[in-house]
């Protein structure tokens, strides 16, 4: 479960994240809405302890995140995993070591093991056989797959998917939604989908928030953000130009 | 055998390519200078830009670059007992060599690379096409108000550098040989000419010249994105370094 | 949540007390920001050092990656420091040749004191001079392409130090490089400004070969700059890099500052050694 209590951030005299408080309980997958430069990404840096507020805290499973020094932190990331805006991949590591990068890490797993993890989940994403090619060569769908595996592979129960669609044709989008929902139904991970694709991401959340200009200004189920009065909600909901 | 020579040509072709492409870009450059066809509020940003914010950065290196050269001389000029002459010695070579090329250098880093690292960044984000859709010349627009500037405050920069470095130079001659600062100015004043001012000042326009050049060059032809830019930040600097030495042995073997 | 509750929360909290302004507060602030940004890089370098320091020394160091990094720094900037200390050796004995002839008249001494000139400053200074925009920017543009497409985060997240990962292998190459090349351009140097001497002046190589006024003390020094400057300018680079933000534009900011900031320090060192050289090694 991750608890966010009164997080407030500021860059310069602005405030990008004002007073924002909210819960996300276990096995939930929450949708994160809102306008470019709301926060949102800013927001899961937060809950995943990479940035840290300038007020508010945060708390993952009862541990006060925003309190943990470097070593309780790393042992608290281990049961994370995150998907990047813009892949993340390294550039100078082949799919395979990049995929396989969290669970190397934690060193508990034999090689021979390790690469059969990740043969299997590349599979899994369709993209059976490219263990050996390199970010760089790869489709932005591709990548976005890679990433994901690379998220998941240690089975984290917490995930953060930042934009997981994001320029992707309908396609593709459709099959990375159709990931991030098996891995909900199978493994019961808590997560926070921050998205721009309403369409895609209305059948698989299941609860919604939107942070717009740094400040929560929905939150509930999928049933209550379908019938909110909210004009501002309402307005992104549905995708209109004009309130 | 054959892979050898495949090598060097590939080098000298990639070189000859980045010279040809310079040559032009200043010809695009002369001719806008010489119809007046600069960007008034462009070039005197430009001129605050690199005067005036690297004013600091001159006066710091200068101050320790004479204090530098007065430390080294001053360990020969004890040797032989020769204090009359290291004001001599130590201006010398500071306001000939050291002086604009220390400043040179470091121009080329400030300057040099935040110009490059601009253009650059300005030409993978499409800013420069956006220009041209526009119907705007990114030559007379975005590079001959930053050549002007460079050329122009490298010169001035580099006459307040060669005084802080001898202002320099005095106080650590006082401070750690007991040279009268009296003493180092009339040995300035005795043994160098105004030849020898004037001789690091043609350098230092050349320099300036040399830095303008590269740096606009690799700037507008950055390709690449984040990565694009920061390796043309690096070839700047390099090739802007490495001219700032040729160009220094040239000019010493022609200026005597 | 009912409607309600959701306006409710999105209640704001006023800036606090230190961002708020005032004319005096800004004119104090203006003068002070500078001396202030100073302080705040100066701290981050110096704490970057200490932490590179400490896993070089109590960590596993990835040994792969650092003969990786030595191979870019040192065999890449082979031909760039040879061609750069051949010419300033080449401007070195043409200057003080032309002078020692009107002043002095006599060039016999000319080669010694060079090559104690050398040791002591410029072999060392502009090596490092050069690596710095050579490798600085390097280090700095890699890394901070890193940070603005979140490869440094993707690395956090995966619990691996960044500094550990990436700053490290290229701290330790660039020390061992930083110490190698110098004597490569005390090499280079000396030989280009002996045939300048030769040909422009008609010294006799043997004679401009003499090595009677070197003392270990010229020695000590040039170990001493070559190893301070090879600790500075990947720390100062890399700091450069790990502060990048903001895209294409973070990175050509990263790279311009740290080739500023390791220019500036390695003059600053420079002046530091060469002080203490005089007043230790030479009175």
């Amino acid at each position: 479960m991750i608890e966010v209590r009164g997080v407030t951030k500021y860059y310069g005299r602005t405030a990008v994240l004002n007073n924002v408080s909210m819960v996300v309980h276990e096995g939930t997958q929450l949708g994160l809405i809102g306008p470019g430069g709301a926060g949102k990404t800013l927001l899961i840096k937060i809950m995943s302890g990479l940035v840290k507020p300038d007020a508010g805290k945060v708390f993952v499973d009862g541990e006060e995140v925003t309190a943990l020094g470097p070593v309780a932190l790393s042992k608290l990331r281990v049961k994370m995993g995150m998907l990047f805006q813009n892949y993340a991949l390294f550039d100078f590591m082949t799919v395979e070591e990049n995929i396989a990068f969290p669970l190397r890490q934690k060193n508990e797993l034999p090689d021979a093991e390790i690469r059969e993890r990740v043969a299997q989940i590349l599979k899994a994403v369709d993209l059976p056989g490219i263990q050996r090619q390199f970010p760089n060569e790869l489709s932005g769908g591709m990548k976005k797959r890679v990433t994901f595996a690379r998220a998941v592979i240690h089975d984290p129960p917490i995930l953060f998917y930042d934009d997981p669609t994001a320029g992707l044709d309908p396609v593709t989008s459709s099959k990375i939604f159709i990931l991030l929902e098996r891995r909900r139904n199978e493994k019961g991970t808590t997560s926070v989908v921050i998205t721009h694709d309403i369409l895609g991401v209305k059948d698989i959340c299941d609860e919604f928030a939107m942070l717009d200009h740094g400040r929560l200004i929905f939150r509930g189920t999928r049933e209550e953000i379908e019938n909110t009065r909210l004009p501002r909600v309402r307005q992104f909901w549905e995708g209109k130009a004009e309130l | 055998m054959s892979r050898l020579l495949a090598a060097i040509g590939a080098r000298a072709l990639s070189a000859s390519t980045e010279l040809g492409g310079m040559v032009i870009m200043l010809l695009h450059i002369f001719r806008g200078i010489f119809t007046w066809q600069m960007d008034v509020m462009e070039t005197w940003r430009n001129l605050y830009k690199v005067g005036v914010k690297s004013f600091p950065i001159v006066v710091v290196t200068a101050l320790l670059v004479g204090a530098i050269m007065v430390i080294q001389t001053g360990a020969l000029v004890a040797q032989y007992d020769a204090y009359g002459l290291l004001g001599w010695g130590a201006g010398f070579a500071t306001l000939r060599e050291v002086g604009p090329i220390m400043i040179g250098l470091m121009f080329s880093g400030r300057v040099g690379a935040n110009n490059t690292a601009e253009l650059g960044t300005m030409k993978v984000t499409e800013q420069v096409d956006a220009l041209r859709a526009l119907a705007i010349d990114p030559m007379t627009y975005l590079l001959v108000p930053r050549f002007v500037s460079i050329v122009l405050m490298m010169f001035l920069l580099t006459i307040v550098g060669d005084l802080t470095a001898l202002l320099g130079g005095a106080l650590t001659a006082q401070l750690l040989l007991g040279v009268e600062p009296l003493l180092f100015f009339w040995s300035i004043d005795e043994y160098l000419l105004t030849e020898d001012l004037f001789n690091g000042l043609y350098k230092a326009f050349t320099f300036g010249f040399a830095i303008a050049v590269v740096s606009c060059h690799f700037g507008i032809t950055t390709s690449g994105g984040a990565v694009g830019v920061g390796r043309a930040v690096n070839a700047s600097v390099v090739a802007s370094a490495v001219s700032i030495f040729v160009l220094d042995y040239l000019l010493t073997y022609l200026l005597g | 949540m009912s409607e309600e509750q959701a306006t409710m929360q999105a209640g704001e909290l006023a800036p606090p007390a230190e961002l708020r302004t005032g004319f005096i507060h800004d004119v104090v602030g203006a003068l002070g920001e500078p001396v202030l940004h100073v302080y705040r890089e100066v701290r981050n370098i110096l704490g970057l050092m200490l932490l590179t320091f400490f896993y070089t020394v109590f960590r596993r160091i990835g040994w792969s990656a650092v003969f990786e990094q030595a191979f870019n720094v040192g065999n890449r900037s082979l031909f760039f420091i040879t061609v750069v200390l051949g010419f300033l050796g080449m401007i070195l004995i043409f200057q003080s040749g032309f002078q020692a002839q009107k002043i002095v008249g006599d060039l016999q001494m000319l080669g010694a004191l060079y090559v104690q000139m050398l040791f002591r400053e410029f072999a060392p200074t502009i090596t490092a001079l050069m690596l710095a925009t050579r490798v600085g920017t390097g280090i700095a543009a890699e890394i901070a392409s890193m940070v603005v497409t979140e490869q440094v985060d993707a690395l956090r997240m995966n619990n691996a130090d960044p500094v550990q990962y990436l700053v490290v292998p290229r701290f330790i190459a660039t020390l061992v490089m930083t110490v190698a090349l110098s004597c490569v351009s005390l090499v280079v140097a000396f030989t280009s400004g002996m045939m300048l001497g030769w040909g422009a002046f008609g010294i006799n190589p043997a004679t401009f070969y003499n090595t009677a006024l070197l003392e270990w003390g010229d020695l000590i020094i040039f170990l001493l700059k070559s190893t301070a400057y090879g600790i500075a300018v990947p720390i100062i680079a890399a700091e450069a890099g790990l502060s990048a933000f903001g895209g294409s534009e973070g990175v050509g900011w990263a790279t311009t500052k740290s080739v500023v900031n390791a220019s500036l320090a390695v003059t600053f060192l420079d002046f530091l050694l060469s002080g203490f050289g005089y007043v230790v090694l030479f009175s």
